[in-house]
């Protein structure tokens, strides 16, 4: 649904004094607060999206207008949908429980360092579901809520339709990127609540149309963008003519080939969008290589299209639904393990959920590295392994050739992606693959990278258009540590291992430090690794002229 | 004036920092305002240096261009928050309540004319940023997915060149 903006609401902006003048220091007064901005939030999910996935409250909304066309006993079924899930999930029990208010978190989220706004301090935003857990749930709650001055004192709130708006605004300006919960003294991981919180709204159909339709995509035809089978082939004949103009190199892959040794999948995003088009030919060279140097049998799948999963995004039972493909084709192909590309919140799916919800995968062997013997300990019962795991083991064992100076253009700094570095702890790996293959490495500072990294500000499903200042806002406290390391040692490449980011993160550059270009991992491989046979190359693989090559 | 200027710089920034970080909501401007690692408040600091680098210019020969550059930083993250366009640069005006204290009555006038000149040059960056937004906006998308088909040749219709037209960076 198109919302033109026109030039008043241009410049209806929050008033940021939302609390009544009776109680000033009110916070959950939802009296003056629900406004919802042009610029920060996103399109509501289409009816037909939502309909495929036979999820509730399929029909046409927008989230600007007063009757957001809830089932008349909204109240009821979100009452019920939170009573499930405090069963269900220990964690969300806990985590509604055991906040202290500490405020440890509250300038730790991208999201409140970048837009000033105070309900997206962690703490804040999950107080929006807690106080009408408190309200509800808790004996406190249903005590103090008769006498006067109860609620206030226990921070609890009764779910009026406001309360509710207020919790789809600010649950859908949150990456679930989980750098709160590091400095979080109880562990409390504020990305479940968002998880939950999300999952609460899709009972009532309050999806937004940047997830919606992607999961609705991937459920009919394998991926986000919905691209059929031919389409996926054909995009990747296409880069292998370009990869051959390139190297002189027949780089064409196997698809759907019966007993392979291992199942290539990666985000759609790698096949269809700059520049992660130039990560996948990346991939590519690098399945050539291995197959003509050491026999490597690696198959791709336009049926597992999809490493992405946005289901994850929408609730426990889609990300399960989308996740199964995985398992499913590789069953069918028969291969041994299987290998993912660079993605971000695929690996939190695989890492974390994939073996409990669809697994165990008994039918895969544990994943052994054939070229080098190592045994992948780690992905022992996902049987999955992040390719730069994979490649970094190669390179540690000698296995590749890489000619390092065709990416001495290039003065690097590596952005962690959130979810391989606090969902599974994929830290060195990629740095180890970077600095393997080009020479001008510099880190970002501390307490914005590993662990601590920044959010890009547009995961989770927030990469759309239409909310493009809470993009940047939020991806603020990430340009600001790039721009630091670009003026400081002339960085002008800005490495990462995520589609999202890949996708994200150009326009982010645009917008704060222009004249940073963002590059994926398998990219820099691509260009460094020398593939048998090749042709002196001229052209790196974006098809611009290699270093000292423009001058000869 | 501009010995003045410098003379009491430190304690019109500290001023000054203090009234346009107080432009955020109170629970923000708590944690915004704190000196903290540049990096882990990255408004507060980029506010900081922004205006100290400001106050630092106008003592000296300035332009309207020098003055958009120096004020770049704090204007382009004002521009994507939740500020209409005039309480986006009303930080600027309050240097002329702040000034009046250290500024000699007879400068005073020229005083308040060198501030009008600072929020010209703010509103200037200000819709500079919010083009670059809309900018963003419109060609994002575009570029992120159009150009991938169009060299496939899964598309026959206007180029990537043509949409963009000259625009393009």
């Amino acid at each position: 649904m198109a919302d033109e903006l026109t030039p008043d609401e241009a410049l209806d902006k929050i008033d940021f004094s939302p609390r009544s003048s009776s109680e000033p220091r009110n916070w959950l007064d939802t009296t003056k607060s629900v406004q919802i901005r042009p610029g920060m939030y996103c399109y509501a999910a289409k009816p037909e999206s939502v309909e495929t996935l036979g999820l509730p409250n399929a029909r046409q909304w927008n989230p600007l207008e007063d009757d957001w066309k809830l089932p008349e006993n909204w109240q009821e079924i979100l009452h019920e949908g939170i009573k499930e899930r405090l069963e269900r999930f220990r964690t969300f029990k806990i985590f509604m429980d055991i906040c202290v208010r500490c405020g440890a978190c509250a300038d730790k989220c991208h999201f409140f360092l970048g837009t000033g706004d105070p309900k997206n301090m962690p703490v804040l935003r999950a107080e929006l579901l807690r106080s009408i857990y408190r309200n509800d749930f808790t004996f406190a709650g249903k005590l103090l809520k008769n006498i006067p001055g109860g609620k206030r004192l226990l921070g609890s709130r009764e779910m009026s339709l406001e309360a509710l708006k207020e919790m789809w605004y600010y649950f859908f300006q949150c990456t679930e990127c989980r750098r709160c919960s590091v400095f979080c003294p109880y562990g409390i991981d504020t990305a479940e609540i968002t998880i939950i919180g999300r999952e609460l709204l899709n009972l009532l159909g309050l999806n937004i149309d940047w997830i919606a339709t992607p999961v609705s995509n991937c459920y009919q035809t394998g991926n986000h963008l919905g691209i059929q089978p031919h389409a996926f082939k054909d995009m990747l004949d296409f880069f292998v003519e370009d990869i051959e103009d390139i190297t002189g190199v027949d780089c064409t892959p196997q698809y759907q080939k019966k007993g392979a040794d291992i199942l290539f999948i990666t985000p759609s995003g790698d096949v269809f969008a700059d520049p992660g088009t130039y990560t996948c030919q990346g991939y590519m060279i690098l399945f050539k290589y291995l197959k003509d140097k050491y026999g490597l049998d690696v198959t791709w799948s336009t049926y597992a299209s999809e490493g992405g999963n946005f289901g994850f995004f929408t609730s426990h039972e889609t990300m399960k639904r989308l996740n199964a493909k995985m398992y499913a084709e590789a069953k069918r192909l028969g291969v041994k393990w299987i290998l993912g590309g660079e993605c971000g919140h695929m690996w939190r799916v695989i890492n974390q959920y994939m073996d409990t919800m669809n697994g165990p995968a008994d039918f895969l062997e544990v994943p052994v590295n054939p070229i080098t013997g190592t045994r992948f300990e780690n992905a022992a019962s996902t049987k999955m392994v992040h390719i730069c795991e994979f490649t970094a083991d190669l390179i540690k064992h000698g296995k590749l050739e890489l000619d390092k100076s065709r990416n001495s253009n290039r003065v690097l700094t590596f952005h962690d992606s959130c979810n391989p570095a606090r969902g599974m702890g994929l830290l060195d790996e990629p740095r180890y693959c970077i600095q393997a293959c080009a020479d001008q490495f510099y880190e970002m500072p501390p307490n914005t990278i590993r662990e601590q990294t920044f959010c890009c500000g547009s995961g989770a499903g927030l990469n759309a258009g239409e909310n493009i200042e809470l993009r940047m806002a939020g991806a603020l406290p990430r340009a600001n540590a790039v721009k630091y390391v670009h003026e400081k040692f002339g960085v002008n490449s800005l490495a990462t291992i995520c589609a999202i980011d890949r996708a994200a993160l150009p326009t982010m550059c645009e917008y704060w430090v222009p004249e940073v270009d963002v590059i994926g991992v398998h990219e820099l491989v691509g260009n460094a690794l020398i593939l048998p046979g090749e042709k002196e190359r001229t052209e790196d693989l974006r098809m611009e002229p290699l270093p000292g090559v423009e001058e000869e | 004036m501009k010995q003045t200027i410098k003379k009491n710089r430190d304690q019109l920034l500290d001023s000054w920092f203090h009234a346009t970080i107080n432009t955020y909501p109170a629970e923000s401007a708590r944690i915004l305002g704190k000196k903290s690692d540049r990096f882990d408040n990255p408004i507060g600091s980029a506010t900081r240096e922004t205006l100290e680098d400001v106050l630092n210019l106008i003592t000296e020969n300035f332009s309207r261009e020098s003055l958009e550059k120096a004020l770049d930083p704090v204007i382009r993250i004002r521009a994507v928050q939740a500020f209409d366009p005039a309480n986006a640069v009303s930080f600027v005006f309050a240097l002329k309540e702040i000034g009046e204290s250290v500024i000699e009555k007879a400068d005073i006038i020229k005083f308040y004319r060198l501030v009008d000149e600072i929020a010209l040059a703010a509103f200037n960056r200000y819709m500079k940023c919010r083009e670059d937004v809309f900018l963003l906006k419109a060609t994002e998308s575009k570029r992120r997915i159009h150009r991938a088909f169009e060299r496939a040749g899964l598309v026959a219709e206007l180029s990537e060149g043509d949409l963009l037209g000259s625009k393009q960076s």
